[in-house]
C-alpha cells in the first residue's frame, strides 16, 4: 500500500514536472521580462552628408546638430589584435576594421537604406558596366599632397588588381576569367569597365584609396615586400591617410590609439572641420568577459552585449550613464543542414549510406523535419529571447529579403502527413520507419565547445524525436567537422552558422551554386565535373549568374527573391534563427543614430562628448 | 678549469635534449586535428585559390617530417620562422618577453624577499601560535586556483573602482610624464603581482620552513648546541647553510619560469605577456610560435638546473668533491 502511494507521488512529481517545462518555454507572444528589449528598436532618420564647396574645396557637409570638439571614446576588439595596419592586406575582421579606420574609399553604404552613397567621391554614375567616379576637389593626404585619380588608378589598378595583398577582392570581381579595368579621365575623373554588367562590383568601391607616393616604392618591392609593408610594427608617423583619424600608438595585446585627422574632409554645419572627438581608442581585449568588466568599470564607452548580459545591462541601465540599443537581428544565420550528396568517394564508397541517401533527398523529408522543429522555443531558451526566428536563405536585415515568405510555427501534423506522402510510417513504439522498413536513424553534428549550437543540438533532437526519429547528436571538434563538411563529406545532419552580407547577396554564391566551395548541403569536390545537378540547383544556379548581371536594384531584386523562395520550398538549409545586435554606449556620447546596417558609430566623425551635470 | 670543462659538459649533454623536445612537440603538435585553416574555409567570401595560397605558405602541403626539417634547419640559423599571420615571430616575441620579464622578475623577488625569512621565522618557532597562522595563510595561498583569485581580485577592482580593469598601461600612458608613466605601470601591476606572489609564497616559505626544520633536527645542530655556540651561530653558519641547498635547486626552476610562469593570471588580466601570446598560439596551431616557445622554455629550463648546479658547487663542498 505504502508503496503504491510512493509510485503514485512519483507519477504526479513526474507530470508536474514535464507540465512545468512546457509551460516555462514560452507563452504565446514569445514575450516574458527581458524580452522587452525586442520590442524597443530606435531608430532616427539619419541626415545625409550633403557636398559643399569652399574655396575650391568640396567638403562633406554633415547635417547633424553642432556638438563640442575634443574627448576620446574607447572601443573594444575581442582577440590578439590587428595583425597588420595595411587594409589591402588584412584577412581577418579585426586587422580589416582597425586599417580601414584610416582610409577611406569612394563610396560607402548608407546606415539606412543601404544604397551606395559618395565618399572620397563627389558623385558617381553607373551604366551599365561603365562606372564614372566624380572625385571630390581640393582633398589632401594627411601629409598635405592631394588625393586625385592617380592614387584611385594607382589603388585600383597596381594594388588590386595586381594581386597585392589580400586578394579576395580581386577574386570575387573576376568575370568569365577577366578583370575589370580602371582609367584615369581627367584628374578627378575615374572610369571603371567591367567586362559584362556585373552589380556587386558597386560594392567594392567602398575598397580604401591608398596614397600613390606612398605605397608605389612598396608595389615594386613585390608581393612579398607588400605583405609586410605598413604592419603593426611600423612607426605611426609613416602612416599617410585619408580617413577621420589617424594611428597615434599601437600597444601590442593593449591598444590602439588614434587620434583625429585635422586635414579630414567632412565638416560640421558651421564649416568647422569634423571629427570632434581628438581620440579613437580601440582596447584588445582577450575574451567577452574581460571586456563586460571593462565597461562596468568604465575604461570602456562601446560595449556589444549577449545572451544574459543583455538582461543585466537593461536592469543596470536605470540607474547608469549608458544606454543599450536593439540594434536588430544580424548578419548571422544559425541552421540545420541535410548532406543530399548520393556520390561516392575515390575507393568507390558512398559518402552518405544509401539508405540515409533517399531519406535526405527526398523533399517531404526535409520538410517534415522543417516543421517540426520549433523556432521560437529555440530563440527563448537559447538566445535568452534576443533573436529572430529565421525562415529564408537572406538574413532579416538585407536589403534583398523576401517580405512574401511567411513565417510559420511547429506543426507536428502536418509533418506527419509529409512523412505519409513519403510511405514513412511509425510501429507501435512510436518509432519511424521508411517505405523499405528501414529504421529512420541518423547523426546529428555541431561543434563542441559551442555551447549555443550544442543547446540548440540537444533541442533539435528532442523536437525530431517527436516525430518517431532517433537522432544522435554528436558534438565534434570543431576542425574535424570544417573536415567532414569540406573533405569527407560523411555526415548526415550538421547544425552550423554563417554570416551573410546583408546588401549583396553574390556573397551568397559560395555557398549557393552548384559548385561552390560550401555547398555543403551537396558538395561536389573542387574541380570535378559532376553532370548530376538538381533541378532546383540548376535554377539556383541561373538565378545567382543572372542576379549579378543584373544592375537595377528591382531587377536583381526579383531574381534574388526567386532563390530564396527556392531555398523556402526545397529546405536545403533548414534556418533557425538569427540572434539580435544589442550594443550600449555612454550617454554622453551624442548624434548617435543606431542603424541595423551601420551599427551605433557608423558616423564616428559627426560623435561628440556632451558632459550632463546630474 | 674544472668548473668550465663541466659546464661544457652539461651543454653537450643538453644538445640531444633539445632535439627530443623539439621533435615530440612538434610531432604533437602536427597531429593535433587543429587546423589553422579552418576558419578561413567556412568563410563563404574566401575563394579557393586563397585557402590553396594559404596551405602553400604555410607548408601544410608537405609531410610532416618535411615541415620538422625545414622547421630545424632554420632554428639551427637562429630564425624562428614567422608566424601563421605572417609577422616575424622573433618580432613578436621581443614585443612580449619584457612585459612578461617585468612581472615574473617582481614577483620573485618579492617572494623570495619575504619567503626566505618567514621560513626561517616559522621554523625558529615551531608549534608557536605565529607558526600555526602562517601555516593556515599559506595552506590557503597554496590551495586556491590562481584563475579564481585572479578573477575574484578582477572583481574586487570593478566594484571599488580603485585598481584598473587588466592591462599594463592606461590609454593617456603616452601624455604622463616618466613618474606618471612609472606610477601607471606600478598602479597596473599591484592587482596580477599580488595573486602570483600569493602562489609562489606559499611554496617557497613552506619549502624553507620544512628544510630548516630537518636540519635542526639532525645531530651537528645538536654537537654544535652542545659545543655551547650561540644560538645565532648555530643558526647562520650550520643550520643555514645547509637548509639554502634544495632552495638553489628551486631557484634554478624559478629562473626558467621567468618567461613561461604565469599563463593563466596574465589571460585573466588581460596582461600583454608571453603567457598570452603563446596561448592564443597554440589554439591556432600556430607552429613557428608555439615551438618558439617552446624550445624557450626548454632552454631556459636547461640553464636554470645549470646555474642552480655550479651555484651549489659553489656552496656545497661535498658537491665540489664527490661530482666535478
Amino acid at each position: 500500500m505504502k508503496k503504491l502511494g510512493y509510485v503514485l507521488l512519483l507519477i504526479i512529481f513526474v507530470l508536474c514536472l514535464k507540465s512545468c517545462l512546457h509551460a516555462d518555454m514560452y507563452d504565446e507572444k514569445g514575450v516574458k521580462g527581458e524580452n522587452s528589449v525586442q520590442q524597443e528598436m530606435f531608430f532616427r532618420e539619419y541626415p545625409t552628408h550633403i557636398t559643399k564647396n569652399i574655396d575650391g574645396t568640396d567638403y562633406s557637409q554633415s547635417q547633424t546638430d553642432v556638438g563640442k570638439f575634443g574627448g576620446t571614446i574607447v572601443f573594444s576588439t575581442i582577440g590578439e589584435g590587428p595583425k597588420t595596419f595595411n587594409p589591402f592586406n588584412a584577412k581577418d575582421n579585426i586587422s580589416a576594421t582597425l586599417s580601414e579606420v584610416m582610409y577611406d574609399g569612394l563610396l560607402s553604404t548608407h546606415p539606412v537604406t543601404g544604397q551606395p552613397v559618395p565618399k572620397l567621391a563627389k558623385d558617381f554614375t553607373v551604366d551599365g558596366n561603365n562606372y564614372i567616379i566624380y572625385l571630390r576637389k581640393g582633398l589632401k593626404w594627411s601629409d598635405g599632397k592631394p588625393i586625385t585619380a592617380d592614387d584611385v588608378v594607382f589603388t585600383w589598378k597596381n594594388i588590386i588588381f595586381d594581386g597585392m595583398g589580400n586578394t579576395s577582392t580581386r577574386d570575387s570581381m573576376v568575370i568569365d576569367g577577366k578583370l575589370p579595368t580602371v582609367s584615369k579621365v581627367d584628374d578627378y575623373t575615374v572610369k571603371f569597365t567591367t567586362p559584362k554588367p556585373f552589380a556587386p562590383f558597386i560594392r567594392n568601391l567602398s575598397t580604401p584609396i591608398a596614397p600613390k607616393h606612398v605605397f608605389e616604392p612598396a608595389v615594386k618591392k613585390g608581393t612579398e615586400y607588400f605583405d609586410g609593408f605598413l604592419s603593426t610594427n611600423t612607426p605611426p608617423d609613416k602612416f599617410v591617410i585619408s580617413g577621420a583619424f589617424k594611428i597615434k600608438e599601437y600597444v601590442p595585446a593593449q591598444r590602439v590609439v588614434y587620434e583625429r585627422n585635422p586635414n579630414y574632409y567632412v565638416i560640421n554645419k558651421q564649416d568647422k572641420k569634423l571629427p570632434y572627438l581628438d581620440k579613437l581608442v580601440y582596447l584588445i581585449v582577450g575574451d567577452v568577459n574581460n571586456e563586460v568588466l571593462k565597461f562596468e568599470g568604465g575604461e570602456l564607452d562601446v560595449i556589444g552585449l549577449q545572451g544574459a548580459n543583455v538582461s543585466r545591462f537593461k536592469e543596470l541601465e536605470k540607474h547608469s550613464n549608458f544606454k543599450v540599443y536593439n540594434l536588430g537581428p544580424s548578419t548571422g544565420t544559425m541552421f540545420v543542414t541535410m548532406n543530399l550528396n548520393n556520390r561516392k568517394n575515390a575507393k568507390g564508397d558512398y559518402y552518405v549510406n544509401p539508405i540515409k541517401q533517399k531519406w535526405f533527398r527526398d523533399k517531404n523529408f526535409r520538410q517534415a523535419v522543417d516543421y517540426a522543429i520549433d523556432r521560437k522555443n529555440i530563440v527563448f531558451n537559447i538566445a535568452n529571447g534576443l533573436g529572430a526566428p529565421l525562415y529564408t536563405a537572406e538574413s532579416l536585415n538585407s536589403i534583398y529579403l523576401n517580405k512574401n515568405l511567411k513565417p510559420y510555427d511547429k506543426d507536428i501534423k502536418k509533418s506527419e502527413e509529409l512523412l505519409k506522402l513519403s510511405g514513412f510510417y511509425k510501429d507501435k513504439k512510436g518509432r519511424l520507419f521508411d517505405k523499405y522498413g528501414h529504421l529512420v536513424e541518423f547523426d546529428l553534428y555541431t561543434n563542441a565547445g559551442n555551447t549555443e549550437r550544442e543547446a540548440i543540438g540537444v533541442m533539435v533532437k528532442q523536437d525530431l524525436e517527436d516525430l518517431g526519429m532517433k537522432v544522435n547528436f554528436k558534438p565534434v571538434e570543431f576542425n574535424t567537422l570544417v573536415n567532414k563538411l569540406v573533405n569527407t563529406y560523411d555526415w548526415d545532419l550538421v547544425i552550423m552558422g554563417l554570416t551573410g552580407s546583408p546588401l549583396e547577396p553574390n556573397g551568397g554564391k559560395n555557398v549557393w551554386m552548384s559548385d561552390g566551395t560550401l555547398h555543403m548541403f551537396n558538395q561536389r569536390p573542387a574541380n570535378s565535373n559532376f553532370n548530376d545537378k538538381l533541378e532546383w540547383e540548376k535554377q539556383l544556379d541561373k538565378l545567382f549568374i543572372e542576379g549579378a548581371l543584373a544592375t537595377k536594384f528591382e531587377d536583381r531584386k526579383r531574381f534574388y527573391d526567386e532563390y530564396q523562395k527556392i531555398a523556402y520550398e526545397e529546405k536545403p538549409f533548414i534556418y533557425l534563427y538569427s540572434p539580435l545586435v544589442i550594443s550600449a554606449i555612454r550617454n554622453k556620447f551624442k548624434n548617435i543614430y543606431p542603424s541595423m546596417l551601420g551599427g551605433l558609430t557608423h558616423n564616428i566623425e559627426e560623435i561628440y562628448i556632451e558632459e550632463t551635470k546630474k | 678549469m674544472q668548473i668550465l670543462k663541466y659546464i661544457l659538459k652539461r651543454i653537450l649533454q643538453a644538445i640531444p635534449l633539445l632535439i627530443i623536445v623539439s621533435m615530440i612537440s612538434f610531432f604533437i603538435i602536427r597531429l593535433s586535428p587543429v587546423d589553422p585553416l579552418a576558419e578561413l574555409r567556412l568563410n563563404p567570401s574566401v575563394s579557393q585559390e586563397t585557402l590553396q595560397k594559404e596551405t602553400q605558405r604555410l607548408g601544410l602541403d608537405k609531410p610532416i617530417i618535411i615541415q620538422y626539417g625545414k622547421w630545424a634547419k632554420s632554428f639551427m640559423k637562429g630564425d624562428l620562422g614567422i608566424t601563421s599571420n605572417g609577422e616575424k615571430v622573433s618580432d613578436k616575441l621581443k614585443e612580449r618577453i619584457p612585459n612578461t620579464l617585468l612581472l615574473t622578475a617582481i614577483v620573485i623577488f618579492l617572494t623570495w624577499l619575504a619567503g626566505i625569512p618567514l621560513g626561517i621565522i616559522a621554523a625558529l618557532n615551531w608549534k608557536t601560535p605565529f607558526d600555526r597562522v602562517l601555516t593556515v595563510l599559506t595552506s590557503i595561498g597554496m590551495a586556491i586556483p590562481s584563475f579564481f583569485f585572479a578573477v575574484l581580485l578582477l572583481i574586487f577592482a570593478v566594484k571599488t573602482g580603485w585598481f584598473p580593469v587588466g592591462g599594463l598601461t592606461s590609454s593617456d600612458f603616452l601624455e604622463k610624464s616618466l613618474f606618471g608613466q612609472v606610477l601607471d605601470i606600478t598602479h597596473h601591476l599591484i592587482l596580477p603581482v599580488t595573486v602570483l606572489f600569493t602562489l609562489s609564497l606559499a611554496g617557497l616559505q613552506r619549502q624553507m620552513r620544512a628544510n630548516l626544520l630537518d636540519v635542526l633536527d639532525s645531530d651537528y645542530v645538536k654537537f654544535a648546541r652542545a659545543k655551547g655556540l650561540s644560538e645565532f651561530d648555530v643558526i647562520v653558519k650550520h643550520a643555514l647553510r645547509n637548509a639554502i641547498n634544495p632552495m638553489i635547486t628551486l631557484l634554478g626552476f624559478e629562473f626558467a619560469g621567468l618567461l613561461s610562469g604565469a599563463a593563466l593570471t596574465e589571460y585573466v588580466f588581460q596582461y600583454p605577456g608571453l603567457g598570452r601570446l603563446i596561448l592564443e598560439a597554440v589554439m591556432r596551431s600556430d607552429i613557428n610560435l608555439v615551438m618558439a616557445s617552446l624550445m624557450m622554455g626548454a632552454i631556459m629550463l636547461i640553464l636554470g638546473n645549470l646555474i642552480a648546479d655550479i651555484l651549489l658547487i659553489i656552496t656545497d663542498p661535498r658537491i665540489r668533491r664527490g661530482n666535478v
